[in-house]
């Protein structure tokens, strides 16, 4: 069990327009680890996830995920196999009420008929949106966006879930907490992919961890091995 | 408020459906021109509310299916209301050729591509002999309809509209095109088929538009192209969606009563009617940014017609 393979990228390159973004980047993910990527702003690490998420299409290499090839697919076709993104900065729908977009997250029709049990459940890991699941998006605060952008991404019963900074601007407290989250839905099985600028908290969570630096993946190890020197040359390069 | 929607649409409903009994025929012509302009306008919503569609061109299938209603009453001799819903389904096949080409293009460059489109067809159509240049066409039916059953026409139209897009936001891909016009990128991550959702709404958008259209041109009885063609039908529905409140149903509902009571009033006042109608709308959008009933919204509540699920 500890074995199978959740996710798989090998060879990967990605362009925006004649822009390489991504150059031969791999990642893999056992069933049930977390999974932290860590590297300085503009290392590709979010492009990494949209390719994934597809949202990007990546012009070589492959995508695995349970033993289905997924490059190229789009989203619709990603999000029933699986693997939901929780964008970067919260990204959710300000003008929908609480519960219009956790429904959201169960959009594609081979998510729907599991609706009302994934409901039950995101309730139960994160109180404060039952009790609010009739206000407007836009009127919850930062720590409660991120727990609805999470929540929403739990909506489709995946098996990998992708998080973007998910500590992007939220109080001390309130990471902590939903740090604490992670590791709950984590528990249940769902693998989980890290995209941080905290490298603490990302590596004191990660099984294991990469560190990338301009598009290209330079470490690869359990983050107990990475060193601080390590860290501060993907970071500074010094 | 909520708990009465539906007996107060009800009420409105008919009292609109009895107005050739109890109004005027000032009240009348009122009231039809409100339904056609609704029509048009709830669809201007579906496209520049929901799904960031920003059509300039909507003047193309206004004028596209009104001489297709012309071309077949005139020359085909087809009953008026069979050639009103043809022309509707040639507006349907004027958006598919369209959307070839502005499908490839977002946001601005979408909207100056349809607005393209609606220019061609105007030079098209004054350069043409078949629809006598710019000279137009009448629209002489055999057996001319009344002008209630021209209201009738228009009532359905109007009424439909605003079904067609409750309907429509109600429905399974109902919550996919709010969250499109919320966050489309992220919509698109949650599984929204972007381009299919555009593609149905910018179908349905000319069909309703072309059909409306029609029945207006029943109405009119004369069709040319420098008017039928031109920007200043979209002018007219943005200026309702704006001030009414866009992206929500009631918005149109609000602001076709006050474009429609504007330009009545107005109609005194021809040399500056322009000048006055922009003052209002860009003191309504200083006021009021999201629009009349988007403000209300905000501020109360307030939602007659919300797709809101629960």
């Amino acid at each position: 069990m500890p074995d199978e393979i959740a996710l798989k990228v090998s060879n990967l390159d990605v362009h925006y327009k004649d822009f390489q973004a991504l150059w031969n980047v791999f990642l893999e993910a056992q069933k049930g680890e977390i999974v932290s990527v860590i590297g300085a702003n503009g290392a590709g690490k979010s492009t990494l996830l949209n390719t994934i998420a597809g949202l990007l299409a990546p012009t070589q290499g492959a995508i695995e995920c349970l033993g289905e090839k997924i490059d190229g697919l789009p989203p619709y076709k990603i999000v029933p196999i699986g693997i939901t993104l929780v964008p970067e900065g919260r990204r959710i729908f300000p003008r929908l009420t609480v519960y219009e977009n956790l429904i959201m997250g169960s959009y594609t029709p081979r998510t729907r008929s599991s609706r009302n049990e994934a409901l039950k459940k995101i309730y139960q890991l994160f109180p404060v949106l039952k009790d609010r699941h009739n206000q407007m998006g836009d009127t919850l605060s930062g720590g409660e966006q991120q727990m609805l952008a999470i929540g929403r991404a739990l909506m489709s019963n995946p098996k990998l879930i992708l998080c973007d900074e998910i500590s992007l601007g939220l109080a001390p407290v309130v990471i902590k907490s939903i740090y604490g989250r992670l590791r709950q839905i984590n528990q249940e099985g769902i693998t989980i992919v890290l995209v941080e600028q905290d490298i603490k908290r990302s590596l004191k969570v990660a099984n294991r961890a990469y560190i990338m630096l301009e598009g290209k993946m330079v470490l690869e190890g359990e983050p107990s091995s990475i060193s601080e020197e390590q860290v501060r040359k993907a970071y500074f390069g010094i | 408020m909520v708990k009465y929607k539906w007996p107060i649409l009800g009420v409105l409903f008919v009292g609109f459906a009895t107005v050739p009994v109890w109004g005027s025929e000032y009240v009348l012509l009122f009231c039809l021109l409100y339904c056609l302009y609704l029509a048009m306008s709830q669809m201007w919503n579906l496209l520049a509310g929901y799904t960031s569609l920003l059509s300039l061109g909507q003047q193309a299938f206004i004028g596209f299916s009104g001489y297709a209603v012309a071309v077949l009453t005139n020359y085909y001799g087809v009953y008026i209301w069979l050639s009103v819903l043809i022309g509707g389904f040639f507006s349907v096949l004027l958006a598919l050729f369209m959307s070839l080409f502005i499908f490839r293009m977002r946001g601005i460059y979408f909207a100056i591509g349809t607005w393209i489109f609606a220019e061609m067809l105007l030079l098209w159509f004054s350069n043409w002999k078949y629809v006598k240049y710019g000279t137009g066409l009448f629209i002489k039916p055999p057996h001319p309809p009344s002008m209630t059953t021209i209201y009738y026409a228009s009532l359905i139209m109007g009424a439909g509209a605003t079904a067609a897009i409750y309907i429509i936001l109600r429905s399974k891909i109902g919550l996919g095109l709010m969250a499109m016009r919320d966050d489309e990128d992220v919509s698109e991550a949650m599984g929204v088929e972007i381009f299919r959702s555009k593609l149905f709404c910018f179908m349905v958008g000319s069909f309703i538009t072309g059909l409306t259209a029609g029945v207006l041109y029943v109405f009119q009885i004369f069709i040319q192209p420098y008017k039928a063609f031109a920007i200043d039908w979209t002018v007219i529905l943005v200026f309702i969606v704006i001030i009414g409140g866009i992206g929500t149903i009631e918005g149109p509902i609000v602001g076709t009563f006050i474009y429609v009571l504007l330009s009545q009033w107005l109609a005194e006042y021809a040399h500056i009617s322009l000048l006055l109608l922009g003052i209002i709308a860009i003191t309504i959008i200083l006021l009021a940014p999201t629009g009349i009933m988007g403000t209300l919204h905000q501020k109360t509540g307030f939602a007659i017609l919300s797709p809101r699920r629960l």
